[in-house]
C-alpha cells in the first residue's frame, strides 16, 4: 500500500508510479480484500466515485497512476486505469491492484482508495466495457476520464453505463470530428451524459475573475457597451481562448460570431453592436490576460508572471485572485470538486464549434 | 427585486458556483483590538480572499479605542492571522489583502468618532468601489451595542446609501434573560430594521449543522420515520475537556444554561424537529425554526425540578491530568452556583414529536470533547428476533457535529455461525473521509452570507425572544428563595452528576456513550 502525505503545510512526498501487484483479473476481489486484510483494520477504504482512466499513449500507466495517487488526496475514489493498445498484434490482458492512502486532515487515520490497473494490447483491447462494468464500486457514478482522442466507432455499450465523461479537447486534432463523435454515443446511449472538458475547466478561475466585475447591477450597462476583447493565450492553447470568446458570447447574447482571419473573431452584440475578439499567441500561462474593453472602461486579467495567482484590475482598483491550476492532478480535483451540468459549457462551445 | 436578486441575473455568473454572490462592501469591525476579530474575523475574510471567493471591492475597517495607524492594526492583523488561519499565509496574498485593511480610531460613545468615519467610508467607497454597501460587525461586549447603534443612526450610517445596502451583524449573547433579549433588539431596531439583522451563532455555520437539512429532506427514506410512530427519544450533547479557561468572568454571570443552550443547542433541536420548510429561503426555514421554540413546553417549577438537572465539576482529572474544581478557578466565586453542566428533558409539543423526549446535555470538563445529536428508533415489535430473552438495542442515527463530523447508523445484524445472534453494527459516514477537502470555518461561510443578504444561518429577533422565555422560567426557579433545585456537583473528567443520569434511568433510558 502507498501513502502519501496530506497536512497543507508540509511539502508532498514522492506518489507512486507503480501500479501495484500483478494479479488474474479473475481474482482482483479476492486480491483485494488480502491487500486489506494486510492493512490490519489500521486504513479506512473511501470511495465516492468510479473513476476510470481511459489511455492509448505508451507508457501511460505508471502516469495515470501517479496523478490517481494525487487526486485520491481529496477525491475518494475507486480507479479504474486501462493502458490500451488496439493496433498491437500481439493480444495481452494484464491486471495490477494497488491501494492508495493518505493521512486524514484530522491525521488520526489512513484513508485509502483503490486503483485497479489494466493493459489491454491486440483485440483483447474490446473488452474494455466488459472489464470496467466487472470492476464498479456498486451504486457509485461512473466518470470516464478519456484522455486523447475518441476512436470511431465508440462502443455504446460502454457508454449506456458512464454518467461523466472527461476529455482535453485542447489535444484533439479536428474538434468538431471528436465532437460529433461524443455526441454520437451520447444519443446511442439514450441517456444524458455529462461532457466534462478540461479545456473548459482551465478557464474556471478566469470566468470567475471576470464574472466578479460586473456582480453589481449598476455595472451590467457595461454588458451591451463591450467593444473589443483582447485574449492573450499560449501557443498550444488557442482553442483554450476559443472557448473563452464562446463563453462570453453564449451568456452574453451575442451572434453571427464570424472568423475573419486567425487572430480575429467579429460578433454581433444584443443592441447590434459589433464586437471584436482578438487573440494574441504569446508563451506563458493557458490564457496569460484577458482585457474586456467597453465604453472607454477596460477590465483586465492577467496571470501574474510566476505565480498561481490573477491579476485582476478596473481602473484604480486591483487584486489578486487565484488562478488555478493547469497539470491534470489541478484540471481534474477541479472538475471532479465542482460536478454539476455543463449546460454554460455547451453553450459557449456551440457558439465558437465552428472555429475550434 | 432585492438586490441579491439583481445580482444573481449576472449572466457570467451562470454555472460558476450555487452560492448567491457576495458583495462588494465595506466591513467595519466595532472590537478591531479583540480576540474574536483576531482569532477568527480577520483570518476568515483573508481565507474567503485566498480561495478567490471575497468580492475584490471589499474593505475592512477596524473600529476601536486604542490609538494606532493603519500599518499598525495591518501588521497586527499579520501576525495574529499567520497564527490562527486554517491555511497558510501568502505574502502575496496578504499583500493585496492587507492593503483592504484599514483602522479607525475612537471611543465607542463618541459621536465624533462616527461622523469621521462616515467621511472615510465615503472615501473608501471612491477608492476600492464598494458601492455604498456597510456591513457592521459589533464584536464588543453587549453593553457596548447601544451607543454604538445609536452613533451609527445618528450619523446615518444605518440608512443605506443609494442603490446600497447597510447590515449589521451581532455577536452573542442576545440579551441575557427574554427582558434583555427584547431590549437589546429593540436597540437594534431603533437603528436597523430585522432584515438589516444578522444575529451569529457559529453553530449553523458549521457543515454538519447544515447538513441535517439536507439529510432530512433530500433523502426520502429518513423524513417518513422522522416522527413519535417510529421515533423513541433523542438527545443532544455539547461536551468539552475545556474549563472556563480565561471566560470565568463572563461564565460566571452567564453558566451552560445561557451560554450553550438558549442559542446553540435549541438552533441544533429546531434543526432536527423542524417540518419541511416551503422553500430555501431565509424567512421559510426560519419559520420553521421558531415553531419549534414556540412549541417547546413550557416547564412549571415542579418540572423544573423533575426534568432539569444542574451541575458543577469538582477537582478531578482531564486525560490524566489533575485540574481544579470550578470554585477555584481564576476569578471564580469561592461559592460560586454557576451550572457548569446541565442536562434537561424537553418536549416539543407538535405532531411530528410530540411523544418524543428531547434530552439535552451540555458540559465542561467532561471526559471527551464533541457534540452530536442522536435519534434513537424505536425498537423492532418484539416477535421474531427480539424476544424477552434476546432485547435488541434501538436503532441510533448520530449527527456528529464536531469534531469528525459525520453520521453514523447503528444496526442489528447476525453474529456469522450457525446460531442466531445478533450485534449492533455501525454504518459510519465520515467527512473527513469521504471528502478530502477542508470545510470552511464557520465564520467564512456566515461573512459570505451577511455580504450575500442571506440570513438563513442567522437568528432572528422572534426565535432568540420564544428562546429565552424557554430557558427564562429555568434561570428564575433556580435562583428563587424557595424550592430551589439542587446544584449538584462532579468530578471533572466524569459524565457530569449522577442525577444526570438518573434523569434518563427513571425513563428506562441512558444517555449514549460518546
Amino acid at each position: 500500500m502507498e501513502t502519501a502525505k496530506q497536512s497543507p503545510h508540509t511539502p508532498p512526498l514522492q506518489h507512486s508510479t507503480s501500479p501495484g501487484l500483478r494479479v488474474e483479473i479473475g481474482t482482483i476481489d479476492r486480491e483485494l480484500k488480502k491487500l486489506w486484510a494486510e492493512g490490519g483494520g489500521t486504513k479506512t477504504r473511501a470511495s465516492l466515485i468510479n473513476l476510470a482512466v481511459y489511455s492509448e499513449a505508451p507508457g501511460s500507466l505508471p502516469q495515470n497512476t501517479r496523478i490517481i495517487s494525487e487526486i485520491t488526496e481529496d477525491h475518494a475514489c475507486r480507479a479504474i486505469v486501462i493502458a490500451a493498445d488496439p493496433g498491437a498484434k500481439e493480444n495481452r490482458v494484464e491486471a495490477w491492484i494497488n491501494v492508495h492512502c493518505h493521512v486524514s486532515r484530522e491525521g488520526s487515520k489512513q484513508v485509502c482508495s483503490e486503483q485497479l490497473s489494466f493493459l489491454l494490447e491486440g483485440p483483447s483491447a474490446r473488452l474494455l466495457p466488459n472489464i470496467v462494468f466487472s470492476q464498479l464500486d456498486s451504486d457509485l457514478p461512473l466518470v470516464l476520464w478519456w484522455q486523447g482522442e475518441f476512436s470511431d466507432p465508440m462502443d455504446p455499450q460502454l457508454w449506456a453505463w458512464v454518467d461523466r465523461v472527461i476529455y482535453d479537447s485542447r489535444s484533439w486534432r479536428n474538434f468538431g470530428t471528436q465532437m460529433e463523435r461524443v455526441e454520437a454515443a451520447q444519443t446511442e446511449a439514450k441517456q444524458r451524459i455529462v461532457l466534462c472538458d478540461l479545456n473548459w475547466t482551465r478557464l474556471v478561475q478566469i470566468r470567475l475573475a471576470l464574472a466578479q466585475f460586473f456582480d453589481h447591477p449598476t455595472s451590467h450597462a457595461h454588458f451591451e457597451k463591450i467593444e473589443k476583447v483582447e485574449i492573450e493565450h499560449a501557443p498550444e492553447f488557442r482553442s483554450t481562448a476559443i472557448l473563452l470568446a464562446g463563453w462570453l458570447a453564449g451568456q452574453l447574447k451575442w451572434t453571427d460570431g464570424k472568423q475573419s482571419d486567425n487572430t480575429t473573431l467579429d460578433f454581433r452584440g444584443p443592441s447590434g453592436n459589433q464586437i471584436k475578439v482578438m487573440l494574441r499567441e504569446k508563451s506563458g500561462a493557458p490564457i496569460g490576460r484577458c482585457a474586456v474593453r467597453c465604453d472607454g472602461v477596460e477590465f483586465i486579467v492577467t496571470h501574474a508572471e510566476k505565480a498561481d495567482l490573477l491579476d485582476v484590475e478596473a481602473g484604480e482598483r486591483r487584486c489578486r485572485l487565484p488562478a488555478g491550476q493547469n497539470d491534470a492532478v489541478g484540471l481534474m480535483g477541479e472538475e471532479l470538486m465542482r460536478g454539476g451540468p455543463h449546460d454554460v459549457y455547451l453553450r459557449a462551445m456551440n457558439c465558437v464549434r465552428d472555429f475550434l | 427585486m432585492s438586490t441579491t436578486e439583481e445580482t444573481k441575473t449576472n449572466p457570467l455568473r451562470e454555472g460558476l458556483g450555487t452560492r448567491t454572490v457576495p458583495q462588494a462592501c465595506t466591513i467595519v469591525i466595532f472590537g478591531a483590538t479583540g480576540d474574536l476579530t483576531m482569532r477568527k474575523l480577520i483570518p476568515a475574510l483573508y481565507n474567503l480572499a485566498a480561495d478567490g471567493e471575497l468580492p475584490p471591492a471589499v474593505a475592512i475597517v477596524g473600529f476601536a479605542r486604542r490609538p494606532k495607524t493603519d500599518d499598525d492594526f495591518r501588521k497586527e492583523q499579520e501576525e495574529s492571522t499567520k497564527k490562527f488561519s486554517r491555511q497558510q499565509v501568502r505574502d502575496e496574498i496578504w499583500d493585496g489583502f492587507a492593503q483592504a485593511l484599514y483602522y479607525h480610531q475612537s471611543e465607542f460613545h463618541d459621536a465624533n468618532g462616527y461622523k469621521t468615519l462616515a467621511e472615510r467610508l465615503k472615501k473608501i467607497d471612491k477608492e476600492r468601489g464598494t458601492g455604498g454597501n456597510r456591513l457592521f460587525y459589533l464584536a464588543v461586549a453587549p453593553d457596548q451595542f447601544e451607543p454604538i447603534l445609536k452613533n451609527l443612526k445618528d450619523a446615518g450610517l444605518n440608512q443605506p446609501s443609494e442603490g446600497g445596502w447597510a447590515r449589521v451583524i451581532v455577536e452573542k449573547p442576545f440579551g441575557t434573560d427574554l427582558a434583555t433579549a427584547i431590549e437589546l433588539n429593540k436597540v437594534i431596531r431603533t437603528a436597523f430594521h430585522e432584515n438589516q439583522t444578522y444575529r451569529i451563532d457559529h453553530f449553523l455555520g458549521k457543515e454538519t449543522a447544515q447538513n441535517i437539512l439536507v439529510l432530512r429532506f433530500a433523502n426520502a427514506i429518513f423524513e417518513p420515520i422522522w416522527n413519535g410512530r417510529y421515533v423513541d427519544h433523542i438527545q443532544i450533547t455539547a461536551a468539552e475537556t475545556l474549563g472556563v479557561e480565561g471566560r470565568a468572568g463572563y461564565y460566571e454571570t452567564s453558566g451552560a444554561l445561557r451560554d450553550m443552550v438558549q442559542n446553540h443547542l435549541l438552533q441544533l433541536l429546531c434543526l432536527v424537529a423542524m417540518e419541511p420548510p416551503t422553500d430555501l429561503g431565509a424567512e421559510s426555514i426560519r419559520d420553521e425554526k421558531v415553531k419549534i421554540v414556540r412549541s417547546l413546553r413550557r416547564m412549571s417549577v415542579e418540572e423544573i425540578s423533575r426534568n432539569v438537572v444542574r451541575g458543577q465539576y469538582s477537582e478531578g482529572a482531564i486525560n490524566g491530568e489533575s485540574v481544579p474544581g470550578y470554585r477555584s478557578e481564576k476569578n471564580v466565586n469561592a461559592e460560586s452556583k454557576t451550572e457548569t453542566f446541565v442536562a434537561l428533558k424537553v418536549r416539543v409539543d407538535d405532531w411530528r414529536l410530540a411523544d418524543v423526549p428531547i434530552y439535552i446535555r451540555v458540559g465542561k470538563r467532561l471526559p471527551k470533547s464533541g457534540t452530536e445529536i442522536s435519534v434513537h428508533f424505536k425498537k423492532a415489535p418484539a416477535v421474531l428476533f427480539n424476544r424477552e430473552n434476546v432485547s435488541l438495542d434501538q436503532n441510533v442515527m448520530v449527527i456528529r457535529i464536531q469534531p469528525d463530523e459525520g453520521i453514523s447508523l447503528r444496526m442489528q445484524a447476525k453474529v456469522p455461525g450457525t446460531s442466531f445472534r445478533i450485534e449492533p453494527v455501525k454504518m459510519d459516514f465520515h467527512y473527513g473521509t469521504s471528502f478530502g477537502k477542508a470545510s470552511p470555518e464557520a465564520y467564512e461561510r456566515l461573512l459570505l452570507d451577511a455580504m450575500s443578504g442571506d440570513a438563513t444561518l442567522f437568528a432572528r429577533a422572534d426565535e432568540v425572544e420564544e428562546a429565552w422565555s424557554f430557558i427564562d422560567p429555568i434561570e428564575e426557579a433556580w435562583v428563587a428563595k424557595e424550592n430551589q433545585p439542587d446544584l449538584f456537583m462532579y468530578p471533572a473528567g466524569s459524565w457530569g452528576p449522577e442525577e444526570a443520569d438518573e434523569l434518563l434511568a427513571r425513563d428506562g433510558r441512558a444517555w449514549r456513550r460518546l
